[in-house]
């Protein structure tokens, strides 16, 4: 019964991976509080409701013109919102309260024009196997695989082509890399596209088992967010495992106690990361004044 | 006339609100997103003293200011181990827990079902808040005594260590100030305002429920300080007369109330996307969030 809940715990936990790496594609290299992801996250599977049931666009389709449009929208709040103020030379707390205006009327379009309630993509009930004692739905699968191809896609890409070197050297030092010739400004742009992408497909993957509402991307982003600190900040392996340990922790909890107490035990966790291992499990520690 | 009268008494409410939050986040520098859950808990323990122990007024809102202010404490110890974004986390993780154990632990705060018939609280002897009229005046005292006790803090050479934290926290450090006292100092007497207007809040409404001190209220606390501004008496009173007016401004023009919730926060959002660009001190402040 207890793999039940662990092999669960395992996918949701890659899909928390998932999000919470295109999060950290963003606050790794610039440091922003990147709130409006969570609204960013939301916005997929309305897309892709609205393609694939609203106009009728076949599966495939839909979900390339769903990711589009999110990346169009992560874009737009780079363009519009992020860079007039780094122009400006704003703070960081300045550019994370813009975020959470940003968010604050991503949410609010969404909910007027698709209503508060929950939506549902497939109405159909999954099929499920089952291997030994544990059942795994169809769905599962499909998050399962979806997820594991996109890390390796990613960190391939990450240590071997062009991108990942220069993602990796702006990463460590945005300056000097400005310095030697790196064009910031577009790597700034690809790595938002990635975010949205990212943030796209994890929804969606979720949104298609569960369904959604305009307010699930703030529960995800916290999630993510946690997921970041306690794997670490720096690395982009850490998300991922600060992804499944949180999925599997908040099973055992679901196992042990009730799925009420998922959030208190999540951020008491991240408090318990803050006090007394801030650089999280795999980063190193470094002293900033 | 009433219809003015209530709308006074929740601006009241949210001037307590963005003072205490000025102090914090205008004065120190300390960007807290924890203070629905203080407001909450503020209002929760008032409703202990009313209705477990049937205390009158005066002790009720101060058993209410000290205790919360004490488990301010909880959210004060870890988070000021921590800097910038790390502090904003940690403030984010106890509003969160805060509200999961208001809405959780059934058995003392009845959850998601809320505390409903919150009875009047009494003066002296038999003398009973009840009716607008006198909600009215408890929370004209309240907002007076406040105000008046923000404007000379400001004042005061506490204050002015306060924003000297704010303005360059090492300096204060080589000037000898005891910089970490200092801010728990003020995380605990903006706890204890904040406390006021959880009182005020549980026992003009008569009913209290977990969902009126989540996440989202912590932010809109915060979004109304900051359209405000920051670090002067104005700035919080002028950004609760914005949040709670603008709805109602919303409201003759004739828009239908599903689409006006909506409407509402669209314009919140824009109002903190433009004026953190041309105007991060907000609209009557005299410092800019850094």
């Amino acid at each position: 019964m207890i793999w039940q809940f662990i092999v669960n715990g395992v996918i949701t936990g890659m899909i928390y991976g998932v999000v919470a790496l295109g999060f950290a594609l963003v606050y790794n290299t610039t440091r922003i509080f990147h709130i409006a992801y969570a609204a960013i996250y939301m916005v997929a599977p309305y897309l892709l409701m609205f393609l694939f049931k609203g106009v009728g666009i076949p599966l495939l389709f839909s979900v390339i013109l769903a990711m589009s449009g999110t990346v169009v929208i992560g874009m737009a709040v780079e363009l519009l919102v992020y860079t007039p103020l780094i122009r400006h030379k704003s703070s960081s707390s300045v550019i994370m309260v813009s975020s959470i205006g940003a968010m604050i009327i991503i949410i609010n379009v969404v909910a007027l024009f698709a209503g508060n309630e929950t939506k549902v993509i497939n109405t159909e009930i999954a099929k499920s196997l089952k291997i030994g004692q544990v059942l795994i739905t169809y769905t599962q699968l499909i998050q399962f695989v979806s997820s594991l191809l996109l890390f390796i896609a990613f960190f391939a890409f990450l240590k071997f082509s062009r991108f990942g070197i220069q993602t990796r050297a702006y990463r460590d030092d945005a300056t000097l890399s400005a310095v030697l010739g790196l064009n910031t400004l577009r790597l700034r742009r690809i790595l938002y596209i990635l975010s949205s992408l990212f943030a796209g497909i994890g929804s969606c993957l979720i949104a298609w088992d569960v369904g959604m509402d305009p307010y699930v991307g703030m529960p995800m982003l916290l999630n993510a967010m946690v997921a970041l600190i306690i794997g670490g900040i720096g690395r982009f392996e850490a998300p991922v495992l600060g992804g499944v340990l949180i999925g599997i922790l908040q099973a055992l909890v679901v196992y042990f106690t009730s799925a009420r107490w998922q959030d208190a035990v999540t951020f008491t966790l991240l408090i318990i990361f803050l006090l007394f291992r801030p650089q999280g499990i795999l980063g190193e520690k470094i002293r900033r004044v | 006339m009433e219809y003015v009268i209530h709308l006074i008494i929740l601006i009241n409410i949210y001037i307590i609100l963005t003072t205490s939050s000025n102090l914090l986040v205008g004065l120190t520098n300390l960007l807290s997103l924890g203070q629905a859950a203080l407001y909450g808990i503020g209002a929760y323990l008032s409703v202990l003293a009313l209705m477990v122990f049937h205390w009158p007024l005066i002790p009720t809102l101060l058993f209410s200011m000290i205790i919360t202010s004490l488990l301010s404490l909880l959210l004060a110890w870890p988070s000021l181990r921590l800097k910038g974004d790390y502090f904003v986390l940690a403030t984010l993780g106890f509003q969160l827990i805060v509200f999961t154990i208001l809405y959780n632990w059934v058995s003392v705060t009845r959850g998601p079902y809320g505390i409903p018939g919150i009875p009047n609280p009494k003066l002296f002897g038999d003398i009973e808040i009840s009716g607008l009229w006198a909600f009215f005046v408890l929370s004209l005292v309240l907002v007076v005594v406040v105000v008046f006790l923000f404007h000379n803090l400001i004042h005061s050479p506490f204050g002015r260590a306060l924003k000297g934290i704010r303005d360059d926290e090492l300096s204060m450090q080589a000037l000898g100030k005891n910089v970490t006292a200092l801010k728990i100092q003020a995380f605990v007497i903006s706890s204890a305002f904040i406390a006021i207007s959880g009182f005020l809040y549980a026992t003009y409404v008569s009913y209290i429920d977990p969902t009126s001190f989540n996440l989202d209220e912590s932010i809109f606390i915060l979004s109304a300080l900051i359209v405000g501004g920051l670090g002067n008496i104005r700035g919080p009173v002028i950004g609760a007369l914005v949040v709670i007016l603008l709805p109602e401004a919303l409201r003759f023009i004739g828009l239908p109330d599903s689409v006006a919730a909506n409407i509402r926060q669209i314009i919140y959002g824009l109002a903190l996307i433009v004026l953190m660009r041309f105007r991060p001190q907000g609209i009557a402040g005299n410092y800019a969030i850094k």
